[in-house]
């Protein structure tokens, strides 16, 4: 092994969003990746990823790679030419097409060798060339000003009067190989040995920090108050942030997502805790930590019991707080956050929900499916259809849905539209509306993502459901279908959640009877012809059932078998999955899914009757299989249904042995072909066994 | 640190850096950006750098002057700068000292805040400053004004001036706090923010959500338009019809305020706004050109 050195290049800039961090971070580290090994050729680029260093701050991206050797090891490459005969003259001699290529590549001719080339009949001119390997540091000055300026910036700008393109302005570029400074610019800054650390640090020591080695890099940035990786610094924030909380005896109302923002917005990791008035605790718990969080980028504090305290928990980018004016200054603009989410909220409850519902007429859903109280209107009567279907209070259910979108016309949710829903909840709650109606609307959002819960409550999931259909198929009666990654409506999530809500709560409704309900409901504001709207609407839930089966963990096998014996009832396709995971392995299956293939393909041209005599069957082995197929009928449920499947095929194997179906004799043939087509029938109650392979 | 204190280091601290100063523009208008010092100072070429104040009505905003924290009309002290310079981060820092806070006290950060006006087709990216937990600056690099790309990129620094005042004294009441003081023979009077204001915040709230006339301002808005056009397309003169903009922007507001718009509605009153701003911009640059290679010419001549 040659010698080898580390490299360290960090960009230091103006705050760059925390939410492009990571994003940037990787981005370079697999455009050095490949440069790298576009260079050594060591045929494995992913051990650069393994050893790459990544370090992010608000103000600093920066990657430190250990053992890049130093030079390049020389390279050989071969050059083709032309054919031999038209390089070289019957009497041996260079032709002018010859020396032609020879001083293309700068050798004297004598070096040119003709040999085989692949791909041609005869053997042609040949040069093989010797490139002098590089020093490292070489390729790096020329590679790295064009690997930043390539990066992939989301949302790129411009600065000052210069065209170069960044996630914000770069201001300082530090880049060693080993010790020495690899010389290159990026828009004008030059490649130093040094950068900045702290801006607290600064304002004592007005001269840039020196780094001595790339190994130095954390240490040097320490000692200027910077802590350089991102990592440590989320460990110590959750650290004090369990500690800060256990001393008022509490606990974090934990957000990951949170505690990485703060991680990311800092490059001092500190948290402190301040106190908002008491008073404040009676606005409801969500209100208090959305606004925290939203607003403030604070952690709340809970008691054992689930009770917010009147503390909260937040980050300062600096290691100290002497005076405790950063404590005071959050705890101010708290109070006045807070005083803000109150007024809100006793304004909002100066007027019953209901007196709202006029102003939706003027808030609009989608421009050709009409206003908020419109589609209020289609959910009312879709309730009121599927309530008593699956037993439930109608009057509850219609009044749920008359009441449930309310609350876009409150000033909390115009203030934070995430806690819409929740809030017309509330505010019904304290209405004295009936817990059943108060639950389902506030719940009416859920599943917000594939790993939020159901709405608690039957009512809510109904709610949920109903709200979520006329979404979809009012968007797909006026043509706005989701295509490749373009979904701006999120109608995949959407959809995802009716099919959820279905199979989670058990519910045996027929989604294609949803999906005509609602279009019924629809009605006139459709623009697209039914027909087409019902096909694309099978499609797209029937992919979301997919999606759902690949979710509940089936094997290929069982999931497109299954599937493709029908979806209309998806309690019943659950527990037939389930049946069908139990005989997977069954080595009989495999048998059944040839037999299933062959049935179908000779039944394709052929329309049987339902019923044959099956004193007219005269072979032993057609007789074997009528009479599986009576016991195959007679299965009550899906487990005994499966288990006569299992025991059918190797009966089925020698009746397609022994048995000519197509015969002459017209009688016989009828009932062999319906025999057959009967035996179709019962395997598709379960699955379509020709999907099974 | 009195409201009128505040203001003056501001204007002493960016003058002493190479600023011109500024005025309010005198018609009503929502942010200080649509000051034409600013509208017009980022586009093209030319230097320029400049600070003011602006007051700033958001009609959707009023409380009638019983929310401490909110106001109909507020003031901004805004900074161009164009070209953006390369220490214009740490020049802003400086303003913050010169304003009387102590950096090494508190907590000073910015997080991202990319600003956006569609009414004047202004784009820009950058953050908000947040300092011990409050927002008191908005810190923008321009990249598009009047959908043009911005060339050199200004950078344009908009300060709260209430925020700051009340986060420097801890006063927790706009109202409260200390305009100046009004010194006579007689002796010293401190004159209260509210006295100064709070009867204008309680009417003006008063007007735009209760008694403004709808019908007149629908008109209005209209008749601006029509007015803006006529004097960007028959005459080439853009600072008048650029008022009219202006003036649309305003009676959009307090449309807005009264919920006059519907959502539908929205964007394409926003546009009708745009469309003559933009067409002022494109006036102003087509005037510029002619300016310079008439004076090119004039140079050669000579």
């Amino acid at each position: 092994m040659s010698d080898t050195k580390t490299l360290l290049l960090e960009l230091h800039c103006e705050e760059i969003p925390a939410r492009f961090l990571s994003l940037l971070l990787n981005d370079f580290s697999h455009k050095i990746e490949d440069e790298l090994e576009s260079w050594f050729h060591t045929g494995d680029s992913a051990n650069y990823g393994v050893r790459i260093g990544g370090f992010y701050s608000p103000r600093k991206l920066a990657w430190r790679i250990p053992d890049i050797p130093i030079i390049q090891t020389d390279q050989t490459e071969t050059q083709p030419g032309p054919l031999q005969r038209l390089c070289v003259d019957e009497a041996g001699q260079a032709t002018l097409q010859g020396q032609k290529f020879a001083e293309k590549w700068g050798v004297p001719f004598s070096e040119v060798r003709f040999e085989t080339v692949a791909g041609k009949k005869e053997p042609c001119a040949v040069v093989t060339l010797t490139r002098q390997g590089r020093p490292t540091v070489e390729l790096l000055a020329e590679a790295l000003p064009r690997l930043i300026a390539g990066l992939h910036v989301p949302k790129a700008m411009r600065w000052g009067h210069s065209e170069f393109e960044f996630v914000r302005p770069i201001r300082n570029v530090l880049c060693l190989f080993g010790s020495d400074v690899v010389p290159f610019d990026v828009d004008g800054v030059k490649a130093s040995h040094t950068t900045w650390g702290h801006r607290l640090y600064h304002l004592d020591h007005p001269a840039p920090i020196a780094v001595t080695a790339p190994e130095a890099y954390e240490s040097a940035l320490k000692a200027a108050g910077v802590v350089a990786s991102f990592h440590e610094r989320r460990a110590d924030m959750e650290a004090q942030l369990h500690d800060l909380a256990k001393a008022v005896k509490g606990r974090v109302v934990a957000d990951d997502e949170l505690l990485s923002v703060l991680a990311e917005i800092v490059e001092c990791p500190k948290v402190l805790r301040g106190e908002f008035p008491l008073s404040f605790l009676d606005l409801p718990k969500e209100v208090l930590v959305t606004s925290l969080k939203e607003h403030q980028k604070s952690f709340c504090v809970e008691s054992e019991k689930g009770e917010l305290l009147p503390f909260f928990l937040t980050a300062a980018n600096r290691a100290d707080d002497p005076k405790g004016f950063v404590q005071g200054g959050n705890e101010w603009v708290l109070k006045a956050r807070l005083y803000d989410a109150r007024f809100f909220f006793a304004e909002d409850q100066r007027h019953p929900l209901a007196e709202r519902l006029e102003s939706l007429k003027a808030l609009t859903f989608q421009r050709e499916l009409g206003s908020y109280f419109e589609k209020t209107e289609r959910v009312e009567k879709l309730m009121a259809a599927l309530a008593p279907e699956l037993k439930l209070d109608a009057k509850e259910a219609t009044e749920a849905a008359r009441l449930a979108k309310a609350d876009l016309r409150t000033l909390m949710v115009g203030e934070f539209p995430e806690l819409q829903g929740v809030m017309g909840g509330e505010y019904l709650r304290r209405e004295g509306a009936p817990e059943g109606v108060w639950k389902a609307v506030k719940e009416q959002y859920r599943p917000v993502g594939a790993e939020d819960d159901l709405p608690a409550t039957a009512l809510g999931c109904l709610l949920s459901m109903a709200d979520k259909l006329d979404t979809v198929v009012g968007c797909f009666a006026v043509g706005l279908i989701p295509s490749g990654s373009k979904d701006p409506l999120a109608l995949r999530r959407a959809g995802q959640g009716i099919v959820r809500i279905l199979w989670e709560r058990g519910w045996g409704v027929s989604p294609e009877n949803l999906m005509i309900l609602a279009l019924g409901v629809v009605g006139g504001k459709a623009t697209q012809p039914a027909p087409a709207i019902l096909d694309a609407l099978k499609g797209f839930f029937r992919d979301r059932v997919a999606y759902q089966l690949e979710r509940a963990g089936y094997a290929p096998a069982v999931r497109r078998s299954a599937l493709a014996a029908g979806w209309e009832n998806l309690t019943d396709l659950k527990a037939r999955c389930e049946a069908l995971s139990a005989f997977a392995e069954d080595p009989r299956f495999g048998s059944l899914a040839q037999s299933a293939k062959r049935i179908g393909n000779i039944l394709k041209d052929e329309s049987p009757a339902a019923a044959f005599d099956e004193a007219v069957l005269a072979q032993p082995e057609e007789q074997a299989l009528a009479a599986h197929l009576n016991t195959l009928e007679c299965a009550a449920d899906h487990a005994s249904r499966l288990a006569a499947l299992a025991n059918v095929a190797l009966p089925l194997e020698a009746f397609f042995n022994a048995v000519m179906v197509k015969c002459e004799d017209a009688t016989l043939r009828a009932a062999r072909l319906s025999l057959l087509h009967r035996l179709q029938k019962a395997f598709l109650r379960m699955a379509d066994f020709s999907q099974w392979q | 640190m009195h409201v009128q204190e505040l203001i003056l280091r501001l204007q002493r601290y960016w003058a002493d850096r190479g600023c011109l100063v500024g005025q309010p523009y005198d018609i009503e208008k929502g942010a200080g950006t649509m000051n034409p010092l600013t509208f017009f100072g980022a586009l093209g070429p030319k230097p320029w750098n400049v600070g003011y104040v602006e007051p700033s009505r958001r009609p959707g905003d009023g409380r009638y002057g019983e929310n401490p924290f909110r106001l109909y009309k507020h003031h901004q002290f805004q900074v161009i700068l164009k070209p953006s310079p390369a220490k214009v981060q740490e020049m802003y820092i400086e303003s913050l000292e010169a304003m009387g806070i102590d950096l090494r006290q508190h907590d000073l950060r910015f997080e991202e805040d990319n600003w956006e006006s569609p009414t004047l087709g202004a784009w820009g990216v950058g953050w908000q400053v947040v300092l011990d937990g409050m927002e008191i600056t908005q810190f923008t690099y321009f990249q598009q004004v009047a959908g043009l790309d911005c060339r050199p990129v200004s950078a344009e620094l908009t300060y709260g001036i209430e925020r700051i005042c009340m986060f420097l004294t801890g006063i927790d009441n706009i109202f409260d706090l200390t305009w100046g003081d009004v010194k006579t023979d007689q002796g010293v009077f401190p004159v209260k923010y509210g006295e100064v204001r709070h009867r204008e915040e309680f009417e003006l709230s008063a007007y735009s959500f209760e008694h403004a006339n709808l019908d007149l301002h629908w008109m209005l808005f209209t008749e601006y338009e029509k007015e803006g056009w006529r004097m960007v397309k028959d005459h080439g003169h853009f600072l008048s019809a650029y008022d009219q903009a202006l003036k649309m922007s305003h009676t959009f507001n307090v449309l807005d305020a009264r919920g006059a718009v519907s959502t539908t509605e929205r964007p394409g009153i926003i546009k009708r706004v745009r469309d003559l701003a933009s067409a002022c911009a494109r006036a102003y640059l087509e005037h510029e050109t002619q300016k310079t290679s008439a004076e090119n010419t004039q140079e050669v001549g000579r």
